[in-house]
């Protein structure tokens, strides 16, 4: 039926002017792709579905939301009001909010899970560096798009998480008061700070979409790699569709599957999707014993919460981006599969251990022992990355195979 | 690619329990059965009304959402009684004002929509609240404002059930009482919570059957690729 549509002589006075047809065709339906991907492979397309659920979601969200910090009695707010007027009033609201809620965290799982595939299978080594570097430009849009999102709910973690990651502006030397009032729109976090949050909220996705359909181009000029690592002869290739479109929406399926689950009987995910202490309203004069950041950013706070001095907490928090940008560059073994690196896999099973209980350390208050773990962890974190330009040196790789 | 997932598995693990052990120094709160039947959120309401009203307010609930929620389900007569005067789409307030309430308490109580969300253990907080009345131990808090359960112990609020000290025979119906009221209290806090599940059901149900009629095309459309 696609085949028809396409062939179709109304498809056709279309791509006479617009080319559409072609790219259809380019991207969705000829695109080579080797036969020996697997499930770690889905992510990709599972992640764009996701985006594109959290930009209907929220602009829907948007229609109802009130950004305004007005207080309204008893501690609340307008923009507080809204949202509990979403969740009740608004004809099923409350579906539509619990999946845009839902919905930033599963992006992160995705995408964490689709990052961790392509270091694994050795996906950002030449010709895919630029490839790799626009995922890592996609991951700090997201990052900063979840952080203008969690302040419009203004409650007290919404106010209290703003107010401590604000303040990272406030410790670089020179600029930092200026910068930090500029972020803010005023000396503390307050209804400036929400507005222009908002406003950020609804331009961050759009440069999002741009990177992502860049990302996706641009995979299409370089082609997946794939498990082995080794480039793959003609007769090993097949066309996306109908191989790939199939194996991707089977496995759109098991992931819908799992999203629902949490946005129909677990949207709090124990208060880890939605924290506890966010149905509070925002109360500027009481600070909460215990702030912390929603878990997908937790690693990176991390970091910064291991070094003693702020400003050298920030520079060793932007230096755990960069090195993630430098990747390609650091990596210099000619193999690019984890599967024939019985080192480098090794190191990676370390590398995502140490992000993991990074994440666990910054989800909970400090303790001196959390620091000590959590400092541990930031050493190996960077450790990884100082070893890969010499790993290739000495490390023993298995014997590649020829083709799939 | 399998290993991996399972040592990280392990790790995570071992994480969790480690920091679960220094993490537990609150008080474990009282287990209790919510149940979100009408009887009970009936019963939960007229416990709000009679005692909790007294001072809390519930912003996002209106009266005639009493009527409104099928869970609820009052009758307008019952809902004219429970009013008075108040406007049937007025949220349900309490008489109290803030400036009597900071006169006599030192503080504003909460409004309780949200509280059964809003407090680590939901429910399960709100009836070991109710029932965490209990003479202070080193005597420094009055009786009635000592609370096992509240962070710090010290709480303005007085043992609105008369828990402390209470005849043993009167003990079951304190308790049916405060399980009503935090059964009430969780259902406001997420008053769709049931039409979500009952939803949820049958969409995933439609899910798991679409995957795998994917999961049957995939392998016919596969079949014919050596892998």
């Amino acid at each position: 039926m696609i085949k028809k549509i396409l062939d179709s002589s109304a498809a056709q006075w279309l791509d006479d002017r617009t080319h559409a047809v072609q790219y259809i065709r380019f991207h969705l339906i000829d695109y080579p792709t080797p036969k020996n991907l697997n499930y770690m492979y889905a992510f990709g397309s599972i992640a764009l579905v996701v985006l594109i659920l959290q930009v209907l979601t929220g602009l829907f969200l948007a229609m109802d939301y009130k950004a305004a910090t007005l207080p309204t009695g008893n501690g609340f707010s307008l923009a507080f009001d809204s949202v509990e007027r979403i969740m009740r009033d608004v004809n099923s609201g409350w579906l539509i909010r619990y999946m845009h809620a839902v919905g930033a965290s599963a992006f992160f799982f995705v995408i964490y899970l689709h990052m961790a595939r392509g270091l694994y299978y050795g996906s950002y080594k030449k010709p895919r560096e630029f490839l790799w570097i626009m995922g890592v430009m996609i991951l700090v849009i997201m990052q900063a798009t979840v952080f203008f999102g969690y302040l419009l709910p203004w409650g007290q973690m919404s106010f209290w998480g703003a107010t401590v990651i604000t303040n990272i502006f406030g410790a670089i030397p020179v600029i930092g008061d200026w910068l930090l009032q500029l972020v803010r729109g005023g000396f503390s976090v307050g209804d400036p700070t929400l507005g222009r949050f908002f406003a950020l909220h609804f331009l961050t996705p759009l440069l999002l979409v741009v990177v992502v359909l860049w990302h996706v181009m641009a995979l299409h000029v370089v082609h997946s790699n794939n498990p082995t690592g080794v480039e793959t002869s003609e007769k090993n290739i097949i066309p996306f569709h109908p191989y790939y479109t199939v194996k991707d929406l089977f496995g759109i399926g098991v992931f819908l599957i799992v999203y629902s689950y949490f946005v129909f009987f677990n949207p709090t995910g124990n208060g880890l999707i939605i924290e506890v202490n966010n149905f509070n309203p925002a109360n500027p004069m009481h600070t909460p014993g215990d702030i912390s950041p929603v878990w997908y950013l937790t690693p990176w706070y991390e970091i910064l919460r291991s070094v003693p001095d702020k400003l050298l907490g920030i520079i060793g928090m932007g230096f755990a981006y960069v090195c993630l940008f430098l990747l390609p560059w650091l990596d210099r073994s000619p193999v690019r599969s984890a599967r024939y690196r019985p080192v480098y896999r090794m190191m990676l099973i370390v590398f995502f251990a140490a992000i993991a209980t990074l994440g666990y350390c910054g989800h909970h208050p400090v303790t001196p022992e959390l620091t000590l773990v959590g400092r541990i962890a930031s050493v190996v974190y960077f450790a990884f990355f100082f070893m890969l330009p010499f790993v290739h040196k000495f490390e023993k790789t298995k014997p590649l195979p020829e083709d799939l | 690619m399998k290993k991996i997932i399972m040592s990280f598995v392990l790790l995570l693990a071992m994480g969790g329990a480690s920091g679960l052990s220094q993490a537990e120094e609150s008080v474990a709160l009282k287990s209790v059965d919510i149940s979100l039947d009408r009887a009970t959120l009936q019963k939960g309401l007229h416990v709000f009304t009679d005692v909790c009203m007294g001072c809390h307010s519930l912003r996002y609930i209106t009266w005639k959402d009493l009527m409104d929620y099928p869970e609820i389900g009052l009758k307008r007569e019952a809902v004219d009684e429970l009013r008075e005067d108040a406007p049937l789409n007025a949220p349900i307030k309490t008489s109290l004002s803030e400036a009597e309430a900071k006169e006599n308490y030192g503080i504003v109580p909460p409004d309780l929509s949200l509280m059964a969300r809003a407090r680590e253990g939901k429910g399960a907080y709100i009836y070991s609240l109710l029932t965490g009345f209990a003479h202070d131990p080193k005597g420094r808090v009055e009786d009635g404002n000592y609370n096992i359960y509240f962070p710090g112990h010290r709480i303005a609020m007085g043992d609105p059930l008369g828990w402390l000290d209470h005849e043993p025979e009167d003990e079951q119906d304190l308790k049916q009482q405060a399980r009503a009221v935090a059964s009430f209290l969780t259902f406001v806090s997420d008053p769709h919570q049931l039409e979500r599940q009952a939803i949820g059901k049958w969409v995933i149900i439609f899910l798991i059957v679409l995957t795998l009629v994917l999961w049957l095309l995939k392998r016919a459309v596969w079949s014919d690729v050596e892998h």
